[in-house]
């Protein structure tokens, strides 16, 4: 009797003990990348790719808010044993805590992230922890404007290779600025904005005018003009030899106080950027521009519906041309398909793929092939008018002529910027010194 | 085992050598026996306890040890930890981070959301939970159907209970904003004001909250004997004086852990005020109307990743510091709850009468 109870409890410390294994190894079994292999239906192994992406990157199939070419389909077809499985972050900004996790912990990241051109400063910091994925852009073609192929080469290693670009035209309400007096007509409207000589000033006299004359807000959110304006400073808040120059840099101040005399002064909506009230007034008429890199046409359009009538797209921008965004794709080192996640990579960023996305979405090429496609250029917008979209978005790429420095402490201190402009134009919690003066502190805090 | 050794004698082998190997064996067995009924309790319970290591101390070791270091999330260790241009001081302290967080206007404003939020979440949400169990208590018709409604909410994932309520509380389209506009009040700013933020990341808190509360105080006075109430009832008690008198003190060990339970789950508030946030950055608001404590130290530690910031361990500060301020208020409220309860009455002896009463 005594045995047995023994072996009880034998049997007991041994089920506790099982127990923590269990947990344990239930701990450790989650995040694997499964290569799941044994099917013996294509030629190869089976391999699947996680991708991660953000906003409206125009790769996968078409959604109701969301256009796309539908290129993954188009590759598994292509490479039966290959499957893609793409994670659609709604905004950049929440695609990328994740993947910092992941690189930060060595596992868990996708096999093929899409990285802003904002955290492109840390991916490259971090080079060897990525793929360098120069011979296969090679082998299939791809080719970049140089600016582009340069903001993602660390010491001669391709690490991102470029999706689209940014090119910034000025979106308008045509139904908006007929009610307000103003020109409907995109060419009448470059000029009204200034043609080829637009500068902020005559943007915002322009502004001035649409207000005084509707009693309404003219454009969406000072964040999102100040976003324009820096895009055009060379070195804006961090110097070239590393040193954070933002809280003394005149033109960073400039750009600030105009921003802000002008929301102060009726112009600005008072939308933060990417919240559902700003969304929402792309289909009210809670303000009647917005500025508009190329990308952001999929927004508008997500936002007001496809069949919304009014807005159209100028060719123009104040100071001259200005590039806001663009993207790269990166594979970690970590990834367990490497191989193939690098080949997939490189051929969604070749010139053919970068086409049929801006023909299907409106993420502009940043490839020069691509730009030259006659399709491309051909390629005109039905929600926006019939805007020739393909050739005002080459004039406006032709247009940009400062590739602005985004140091290290670039994404930090203009996020901080961002807070600023809000307090000021949306919270209207702070006036624009008291906003400023907080800004300088967090901008103080970063050392 | 008893009887064998009583009579060691019956066996044939001879006595001497055989009764040492024997005594030897008894007593080997005799020790074992001890050191299982001693020690085997402990091995039970253990799994708990190694998994705590695990996955809570060692973390909280870890954390202590990050916290002094100049430690970034993407690149890692970068030596003791230097405060920078906020203090003045590029020397290495240990302290340094933690001085870089009392330099931050941010972090003062997430203690005091923390602390208001807690409270004007926990206080009424624990008053209605009260009431509301008491009158579950009471003979209703149907009586499955409303306990299960009351918990209903609590079914809800808290962030989408989150993303559900930040549409609501939208400060254009919001649904209660588009009412109080059609009654002619006007748009409250849900997300500008700092008092206003509070009341609506309150109202998801106890949204979800309130009816798991509710079934905490309802099983607990399920469990008070009926013949306590019946002798209140004898004595002339009215419905109030039994809930004061009777329910209140015997609810004594639940309310301690309820409020024990909310005090550490309030202070630590993260889901809501994050989904709470509009837009993509700033979380917490723009002017920090609703950062709290878990926020701000999760957008230090995973969003201000910048290479060459010791976000991680200025993060790690924060978690120490919201640890030990987690620890002081817990204990604070302990020993209030035991005050506040015990003073009605001498609840410790009757609780002890009814045990026996009901057994």
């Amino acid at each position: 009797m005594g045995s047995s109870i023994r072996t009880r409890r034998g049997l007991a410390a041994t089920a506790g003990i099982a127990s923590i294994t269990l947990a344990l190894t239930a701990c450790g079994g989650g995040g694997d990348n499964d290569a799941a292999g044994g099917d013996d239906t294509g030629s190869g192994e089976q391999v699947t790719i996680n991708v991660s992406t953000f906003n409206a990157p125009g790769f996968g199939a078409p959604t109701a808010d969301k256009p796309g070419a539908d290129l993954w389909a188009e590759y598994e077809k292509d490479h039966p044993n290959v499957k893609i499985v793409e994670t659609v972050a709604d905004s950049s900004d929440n695609a990328r805590a994740a993947f910092n996790t992941a690189i930060s912990t060595g596992t868990g990241a996708y096999d093929i992230q899409m990285a802003d051109i904002d955290w492109m400063p840390s991916i490259t910091a971090l080079a060897d922890q990525f793929v360098d994925l120069a011979p296969y852009a090679k082998e299939a073609k791809g080719d970049w404007l140089d600016w582009k192929t340069a903001q993602g080469t660390v010491d001669g290693k391709q690490i991102g290779l470029g999706t689209d670009i940014g090119p910034e035209g000025i979106c308008y309400r045509s139904d908006l600025f007929e009610a307000a007096g103003l020109p409907t007509d995109r060419a009448e409207v470059a000029t009204a904005f200034g043609g080829d000589d637009a500068t902020w000033d005559s943007f915002f006299e322009l502004g001035a005018q649409y207000t005084a004359a509707t009693g309404k807000a003219f454009f969406d959110s000072s964040a999102a003009i100040f976003q324009g304006m820096v895009n055009q400073i060379e070195e804006s808040h961090v110097a070239k030899d590393g040193t954070i120059i933002a809280t003394t840099n005149p033109q960073v101040k400039a750009d600030y106080d105009q921003v802000t005399t002008a929301a102060l002064a009726g112009q600005s909506a008072g939308l933060k950027q990417w919240t559902d009230d700003w969304s929402a007034g792309f289909k009210t008429d809670a303000f009647a521009v917005s500025l508009c890199p190329a990308w952001l046409v999929n927004n508008i359009k997500g936002n007001a519906g496809e069949d919304f009538v009014g807005w159209d797209i100028a060719d123009v921008f104040p100071g001259g041309g200005g590039n806001w965004g663009g993207s790269f794709l990166v594979v970690p080192e970590q990834s367990k398909v490497k191989e193939e996640a690098a080949k997939l990579a490189a051929w969604i960023t070749a010139p053919e793929q970068q086409a049929k996305v801006f023909l299907a979405a409106s993420n502009f090429p940043s490839s020069p092939t691509a730009q030259a496609d006659p399709d491309v250029a051909a390629k005109t917008d039905p929600f926006l008018n019939d805007a020739p979209v393909g050739k005002i978005f080459a004039n406006r790429a032709k247009a940009v002529t400062v590739v602005p420095f985004k140091g290290a402490q670039y994404f930090d201190i203009q996020t901080a910027m961002a807070d600023a402009l809000n307090r000021v134009d949306v919270d209207k919690s702070q006036t624009p010194e008291q906003s400023w003066d907080q800004w300088v502190n967090d901008v103080k805090a970063l050392s | 085992m008893a009887a064998t050794s009583a009579h060691p004698s019956t066996t044939a082998t001879p006595p001497p050598a055989r009764d040492d190997a024997y005594e030897r064996k008894l007593r080997a067995r005799g020790r074992r026996g001890r050191l299982d009924v001693k020690l085997s309790p402990y091995l039970y319970i253990s799994p708990f306890f190694v998994l705590f290591l695990i996955t809570g101390l060692f973390p909280l070791g870890f954390t202590a040890w990050i916290a002094t270091r100049n430690w970034n999330t993407l690149t890692g260790d970068g030596g003791v930890a230097v405060c920078g241009a906020v203090c003045d001081s590029t020397d290495p302290s240990i302290f340094a981070n933690f001085q870089w967080v009392f330099q931050q206007s941010a972090f003062w404003d997430a203690l005091r959301n923390s602390f208001s939020i807690f409270l004007i979440s926990t206080i009424p949400q624990l008053i209605v939970a009260l009431v509301l169990a008491v009158i579950l208590d009471a003979n209703l018709k149907a009586k499955t159907f409303w306990r299960m409604g009351v918990l209903l909410p609590y079914v809800v994932a808290p962030s989408a209970a989150a993303i559900i309520f930040s549409q609501i509380f939208s400060d254009r389209m919001g649904l209660v904003n588009t009412a109080l506009n059609w009654i002619g009040i006007g748009a409250i700013p849900w997300h500008a004001s700092t008092f206003w933020s509070h009341i609506a990341i309150a109202t998801i808190v106890n949204f979800r909250w309130t009816g798991y509360n509710t079934l905490i105080f309802l099983a607990a006075m399920q469990a008070i004997p009926r013949d306590v109430f019946e002798a209140a009832v004898v004595d002339g008690a009215g419905r109030f004086r039994q809930f004061f008198s009777v329910t209140i003190p015997m609810l004594r060990p639940t309310l301690i852990f309820v409020i024990l339970t909310s005090t550490i789950g309030g202070l630590q508030i993260f889901d809501e005020p994050r989904m709470f946030t509009e837009g993509t950055s700033g979380y917490g608001g723009s002017n920090n109307q609703f950062l709290t404590v878990s926020l701000y130290l999760w957008d230090l530690g995973f969003n201000k990743t910048t290479i060459g910031q010791p976000n991680m361990g200025r993060s790690a500060a924060v978690a120490w510091l919201l640890f030990l301020i987690v620890v002081v208020f817990a204990i604070v409220n302990y020993l209030l709850t035991q005050r506040i309860a015990s003073s009605g009455g001498k609840p410790r002896t009757k609780k002890k009468s009814a045990k026996k009463v009901s057994a």
